[in-house]
């Protein structure tokens, strides 16, 4: 696309590539921003097509104009107008697998431009002190190799450019371990919506403080990207670039320094290796004619996401790696986390016949609760170690076909009345869902599969999946506040009625936060990068994405997978400026 | 009732009428592989999403999507100013989905066709003519019948009820009926009127919150 057509094996550079960057999400996304207005000379690979949100949004489309009403479908699992292209829990051609007898791992990927950023959840959430030295605090798991002070200048700049929302008169509750940002940088929050203010109330009737959502979407124009207008959902992607897309934002400043070429439907598969011991370059299939293409760098940083980065590690053994590449420590691969998921709805009678108003917003809820259990933990008063955080949704959004389930709360079943009842009880239903922490165990890992070829011929990841006590317990605990809140509220639970933490509980990468894999740390025995995600084996091998994450807090990862790739793509500008790769 | 008059243009009808596709999928090869699988006639993994169709040919007989029409005005009569179903082209929306060879819409077809079949075969039983021919006292109670719990074709009233009010209300006309004012864009989020905040301040009261 962007970069000249070549023909041949090698991609043909008219200079050489200082970095060439795998994948173009949050990582590579930023990464690739940062590294080119440094000016060094870049070269970014996405395994996807190209993708452009301002021409291809569906912004405003009914539901109505979608085949089947817009439902999921094998096709688009998240349904029609979700923004993912050529992919989900299944990508054509591309499998993946589970080892027998184990319990299932589910793994979302993209084949596009911008990766996951393009219908992510848009979650922004810091991570706290505690969460750097889980270890320390409670004896499970591991530290991390740096601190949140020494993260936090970085998430101030990340939140800058990408632009999130959580500021406005609920900002600023100094809650524990849920870092506030200096004044100035969050975008003021929209006013709650009617169901959020109950909410709200209920939960703070139970002494469970509620918090602004931090969400990341603008609330007034920079950068050349308009301010949202509270109207269609974000997850189709955003032609006016409101919310935070590594396709409007980082990509597009980054080409325009004239330092990045971007080459699309560029699967790589392998990094090569030089005589020195130091990475030469990747090698990547053209998934478009099938060719065979090898690049040249100085330095390699992967951002294919944690389970892909790891793929391409161990698939880069070159006959003198037999464990695949960076991996002395045998870690490459090992201590994969996803987040701890488990939902519940409710029927609200106090919102039934209330007026209509617009409960668009912003996309996201406006409001969400922040883990308030941190004492009774210290305490030893619960059965989990870790905490979650709890997401809310509600209100009178665009009928898609779940609509119909109105009915189960009418008194009448067909013609005429039918339509007031759907009157009286659109609006009325809420639903909460729960979010983790998960604690890395031997158990839930990924390694390539001995058999299973994709269609290219490389070797597909086998994935090892066990939930531990602790997050099924925590799973239970969700759904023992979720119907505790609905039954203060005088509403009733209508669905996720058990409290079996066992069968409450997602699936292995059902919330779509796999990390780890390549960890970052102290210690080169024990960990894949060191605490700039630089490979300890191969100096010039960088990993820059989720597969760094020493652990997985409950705080959804984006925004710190940002920050770190923005922080140590900044210390290796610093480091080629030395001549130091 | 009036003739139910398919709104699509004769053309794709033409081609819905030629032969039908074998929809039987290939099982996974490999057991616990998460594998792709093709589905025939499906829309595909990277659709035109600004000119959505849905290629899949339609399966409903003409008796059928009569049926069809009659049964989702008897669920939601026409109440001015808001129109029936069959005036905004629900009857089509069912056909889309029965016709549709996606799995999760597997289950639905087998049940709403038969029963389709068995209400107007029952209504010329009881009374003399199919079920879009009836007096609308007639459709009524034989929509009554089958609305009960405990009747043997109560799991087709369900599931065809499903379909008419999902795709009643995922259309303007039926917005504007229960209520949805959003997908517009605003300047402001102006969130709930102060008198909706204060009702809301009521209840929550009321109930010691």
């Amino acid at each position: 696309m962007r970069v000249r057509e070549e023909k041949g094996s090698i991609v043909k550079q008219s200079t050489p590539y200082d970095v060439v960057i795998v994948g173009s999400g949050a990582g590579g996304g930023m990464s690739a921003y940062v590294l080119a207005k440094k000016g060094l000379k870049v070269l970014m690979l996405e395994a996807g097509r190209d993708y452009k949100p301002e021409d291809e949004t569906p912004m405003f489309n009914t539901n109505d104009e979608a085949p089947l009403r817009g439902v999921s479908t094998p096709d688009k699992p998240f349904g029609y107008y979700d923004a993912t292209v050529d992919g989900g829990w299944t990508v054509p051609g591309e499998p993946y697998t589970n080892a027998p007898g184990k319990e299932e791992f589910l793994w979302w990927r993209p084949r596009m431009l911008g990766g996951r950023t393009n219908h992510w959840g848009r979650i922004s959430l810091r991570f706290g002190e505690y969460d750097f030295k889980p270890y320390s605090r409670d004896g499970l798991g591991v530290d991390w190799p740096i601190t949140y002070d020494e993260l936090a200048p970085w998430y101030d700049k990340t939140e800058a450019l990408v632009g999130v929302t959580g500021g406005g008169e609920y900002h600023g509750a100094g809650l524990e371990n849920t870092p506030d940002s200096p004044d100035g940088i969050l975008h003021e929050t929209p006013n709650r919506r009617l169901h959020e203010i109950m909410m709200a109330r209920g939960f703070e009737s139970m002494g469970i403080p509620v918090a602004p959502m931090r969400a990341a979407i603008i609330q007034k124009p920079m950068n050349g990207r308009q301010a949202c207008f509270y109207a269609t959902s974000c997850g189709r992607g955003c032609s006016i670039k409101a919310m935070f897309q590594t396709t409007t934002v980082l990509i597009p400043p980054a080409l325009e320094t004239g330092n990045l070429d971007v080459i699309t439907d560029a699967m790589v598969y392998t990094v090569d290796m030089g005589k020195d011991d130091k990475a030469s370059g990747v090698t990547y299939i053209d998934r478009k004619t099938g060719e065979h293409k090898t690049v040249k760098a100085r330095a390699v940083v992967l951002a294919a996401s944690a389970a892909e980065s790891a793929r391409v590690l161990l698939n880069s053994g070159n006959g003198r790696y037999t464990d695949g590449l960076a991996n002395s420590s045998g870690t490459v691969g090992k201590y994969l986390m996803d987040t701890v998921g488990a939902a519940s709805g409710g029927h609200i009678p106090m919102l039934e016949g209330m007026p209509s108003r617009n409960d668009d917003g912003m996309s996201n809820a406006h409001i969400y609760v922040p883990w308030w259990g941190y004492q009774k933990q210290a305490r030893n008063e619960l059965p989990f170690p870790r905490g979650y955080h709890i997401e809310v949704g509600g209100g009178q959004r665009m009928p898609g076909m779940g609509i119909a389930g109105l009915a189960d709360h009418s008194d009448v079943a067909f013609g005429a009345g039918l339509r007031e009842q759907m009157r009286r009880n659109y609006g009325a239903d809420i639903y909460l869902a729960g979010r983790g922490e998960m604690i890395p165990n031997d158990d839930c890992y990924a390694e390539l599969d001995p058999e299973v070829k994709d269609r290219f011929g490389i070797p597909v990841l086998r994935f090892h999946w066990k939930w531990a006590d602790h997050e099924i317990n925590q799973a239970t605990h969700m759904r023992q506040t979720f119907h505790e809140l609905i039954d203060r509220l005088g509403g009733t639970v209508s669905w996720g009625k058990g409290t079996d933490g066992r069968e409450a509980i997602a699936k292995g990468g059902e919330i779509i936060h796999e990390v780890g894999c390549a960890r970052m740390g102290d210690d080169p025995q024990t960990s894949v990068v060191n605490k700039w995600g630089q490979s300890w084996d191969v100096k010039n091998l960088y990993v820059f994405d989720g597969a760094v994450l020493p652990s997985n807090p409950d705080k959804n990862p984006t925004l710190t997978i940002l920050s770190l790739a923005m922080r140590n793509a900044t210390h290796l500008a610093e480091e080629a400026r030395k001549g130091n790769i | 009732m009036a003739v139910y008059t398919s709104r699509i243009d004769r053309r794709t009808a033409l081609k819905w009428l030629s032969a039908a596709a074998a929809t039987t999928l290939a099982a996974p090869k490999m057991v616990r592989a998460a594998t792709y699988v093709k589905t025939p006639q499906g829309y595909g993994t990277d659709p035109d999403m600004l000119n959505p169709t849905s290629p899949w040919d339609r399966i409903m007989t003409d008796r059928q999507l009569q049926t069809t029409a009659a049964m989702t005005d008897v669920i939601l009569p026409e109440e001015a100013p808001y129109p029936s179903p069959s005036q905004i082209g629900v009857p089509d929306f069912i056909n889309e989905w029965v016709s549709s060879p996606y799995e999760q819409t597997k289950d639905d077809k087998k049940t709403i066709l038969a029963g389709l079949d068995w209400i107007d075969g029952e209504a010329k039983t009881r009374f003399g003519h199919g079920y879009a021919d009836c007096a609308e006292s007639e459709q009524t109670g034989l929509m009554a019948t089958i609305a009960e719990t405990d009747n043997a074709q109560h799991d087709f009233f369900t599931r065809f009820r499903k379909l008419t009010l999902g795709g009643y209300y995922t259309t303007p006309a039926g917005f504007k009926d229960i209520g949805y004012i959003g997908n517009v864009p605003l300047e402001r989020y102006p969130g709930p009127t102060d008198e909706m905040k204060a009702t809301l301040d009521a209840r929550l009261q009321a109930i010691g919150i």
